[in-house]
């Protein structure tokens, strides 16, 4: 049966083109238009036409980018069961990162940006912005308003899309939780394109909470100056963190305050970049403390990233975060071998091993990292 | 034996010379082209592609990895540079390949010879829409431009339009050749490009103000400095050029290649 099917559609496709030839014939003995109905033919298609690019252009004003992160992690913590919390199994398969961002430019003057994160564990909005360009001055001072990251910085302001390990240093992981806050940010770009500035009044609360904690506002700015190879900048950070203590349930406001410097510099030696970050500070204490000030704390890293042809790189990150600079004995320290291949423009794959020594009590808590990033 | 000779002829592709890949400016791709065509005749073991798609792509190649050089007919932003620098730890090295005398491109049946650089500002910035009001025929303007990936897009509204925006009743176009054509079938129509690009149009002479000579573009205005819209036309590497990336710059900027640069229609950089 299948065989004599298949010699009947064998049988109609070789003389498909005998009835073609029929249909021809047929439009042959059609009238054929007259140049009017050409010219009104050419003009309708004129139309359209205007049509479709007024519609592609207002489609190119909307910019889709994203990248996922897939990605297994082995960590020490599960195999000796040090993990708290719910599971006490970090080994497995997970989405690090997925996240979506829409850029809609309106004018050259007014931009919408909103980029969710989407992963197994849920949707979380990462940015959401719009933000105002002035046109009269080469400096092009834009207004920012909506949630963002906090301009502090190197590491902060870096896409995880692009930073060469996992994930970012510890002493902004923790003095910089989510990375980004709710305010207004005025920033420009002058001096030949050289000298950027950033400053921007937030909650201080970060994105972890849906609304402020109290009613202060916090400052925030970074200045930096590219040299060339060489860039550098420096950041502060003024505010107050409402933390409920074992005296006042209702919260007493406790010192937040940063300092930064950073820098990074693309040496003479071929393929070696060079970047780091020293940030100084007082620290709030936790929930339902004794304390009645806030505590200093200090932390830095360091990058040293060598790039082998196109495809591959090796990374060495050092960091170290140190929780109260009173306290002896209590900084932890990190050394964070990377290896990256570049498969293509889009797909990245990494190798990194974290070996995390805390000075305090050392358990067996490195962690290993093998993740793909497709990035469109 | 002959099994053997097949395996070895099978895996000859793996082993041969990777080609050098030019991506980038389309205002460049035709000298580009020339350019890789005259050093793989002189050199035939080497293979050169060459692909357009504007400025700002060929610079997004360089930064992702995907081209060897890009050519770009505007000088790298910070912003790339940056991300340059923060991929592959280097600003890059520019090298300028040729000069070119931006051209105002004007139909050739348009009365209008000449134009001052503001009046070419206020066309573009729509505050000007009749030729009569730059001494022309009673007849709407018809404004033509690139897209925004393209170079000559970016040169042209940093350095003429000084930063302002284009009229959103321009029409963009993919490519000088095309602005080129749809000035060449539009009476009322003007446009902005290479000086390689003269097919069906004419020249509009430009005036630095009011007071200034007008000037068409050529080799003695553009070097001179007289012709108040030229720029020059560069390739942009990673790292600072070497083996056989080395030889076909060097080459593309000794008097064999600039001469092509000069057939092409721009105009050598020494």
């Amino acid at each position: 049966m299948k065989v004599k099917l298949l010699i009947i559609t064998l049988a109609l496709a070789l003389c498909a083109p005998l009835f073609a030839d029929d249909a021809q014939e047929a439009d042959d003995t059609k009238p054929k238009p007259t140049p009017e109905e050409v010219a009104a033919q050419v003009e309708s298609q004129g139309e359209a036409l205007t049509e479709t690019r007024n519609v592609v252009e207002i489609l190119n004003r909307l910019k889709i980018t994203g990248y996922i992160q897939a990605q297994f992690v082995d960590d020490e913590r599960s195999r000796d069961q040090l993990v708290t919390g719910g599971t006490r199994n970090l080994d497995q398969f997970s989405i690090r990162r997925g996240r979506v961002k829409f850029t809609y430019q309106a004018t050259p003057t007014s931009k919408f940006v909103i980029q969710p994160d989407i992963t197994t564990s849920g949707v979380v909005l990462k940015d959401g912005y719009v933000e105002l360009t002035e046109p009269w001055t080469p400096w092009h001072h834009t207004l920012t308003a909506g949630q963002f990251n906090w301009p502090f910085g190197y590491e902060i302001m870096y896409s995880s899309s692009n930073r060469e390990v996992p994930e970012r240093s510890r002493v902004v992981r923790t003095l910089f939780p989510g990375e980004r806050d709710r305010g207004l940010m005025l920033s420009g770009l002058g001096l030949n394109e050289r000298f950027s500035y950033r400053v921007a009044i937030v909650n201080g609360t970060g994105t972890a909470s849906s609304s402020d904690l109290n009613q202060k506002k916090d400052l925030v700015a970074r200045v930096g100056y590219n040299f060339g190879a060489l860039d550098l900048g420096a950041s502060g950070y003024r505010g107050q963190d409402l933390v409920a203590t074992a005296t006042q349930a209702n919260g007493v406001n406790f010192d937040k305050d940063r300092l930064g410097v950073d820098f990074q510099w693309a040496t003479p030696v071929q393929g070696l970049l060079l970047r780091g970050e020293f940030i100084t500070g007082k620290q709030a204490p936790a929930t339902g403390t004794t304390r009645t000030k806030s505590h200093d704390v200090d932390g830095w890293y360091f990058y040293a990233i060598q790039n082998l042809g196109t495809k591959h790189q090796l990374v060495l990150r050092m960091d170290e975060y140190d929780p109260d600079t009173d306290v002896d004995n209590n900084a932890i320290r990190t050394i964070n071998p990377t290896y990256i291949f570049h498969w293509d423009a889009h797909s990245k794959v990494m190798a990194s091993y974290e070996f995390i020594e805390n000075e305090a009590n050392d358990p067996d808590d490195n962690v290993f990292t093998l993740r793909y990033q497709f990035l469109f | 034996m002959k099994k053997l000779l097949l395996c070895i002829a099978l895996a000859l592709p793996v082993f041969a010379a990777k080609p050098i890949s030019i991506k980038g400016s389309d205002t460049m791709v035709i000298m580009n082209a020339r350019l890789a065509e005259g050093f793989m005749n002189a050199n035939p073991g080497t293979q050169i592609q060459v692909t357009g798609g504007g400025s700002g792509v060929g610079i997004a190649a360089l930064i992702n990895g995907t081209t060897d050089i890009a050519a770009s007919s505007r000088p790298i932003k910070t912003s790339e540079t940056d991300k340059l620098k923060a991929r592959f730890a280097t600003t890059g090295f520019a090298i300028p390949i040729a000069r070119d005398g931006l051209s105002i491109y004007l139909n050739e049946q348009n009365p209008v010879k000449e134009l001052t650089l503001a009046q070419i500002r206020a066309i573009y910035t729509g505050a000007v829409t009749n030729w009569k009001q730059v001494g022309g025929k009673d007849a709407p303007i018809i404004l033509y431009s690139r897209e925004n990936s393209s170079g000559t897009y970016t040169y042209f509204k940093d350095n003429v339009l000084m930063g302002k925006d284009y009229a959103p009743r321009a029409q963009t176009l993919q490519g000088t050749a095309a602005v080129v054509n749809a000035v060449a079938k539009d009476a009322n129509g003007i446009g902005y490009g290479g000086a390689a690009y003269a097919k069906g149009i004419k020249f509009a002479a430009v005036k630095k103000d009011d007071k200034s000579p007008a000037v068409l573009p050529s080799l003695e205005t553009v070097r001179s400095g007289q012709y108040p819209i030229s720029r020059y036309l560069y390739l942009y590497t990673r790292v600072k050029p070497a083996k056989e990336m080395k030889a076909f710059i060097d080459w593309a900027t000794s008097p064999a290649g600039q001469e092509i640069v000069s057939k092409v229609g721009y105009f050598p950089v020494k």
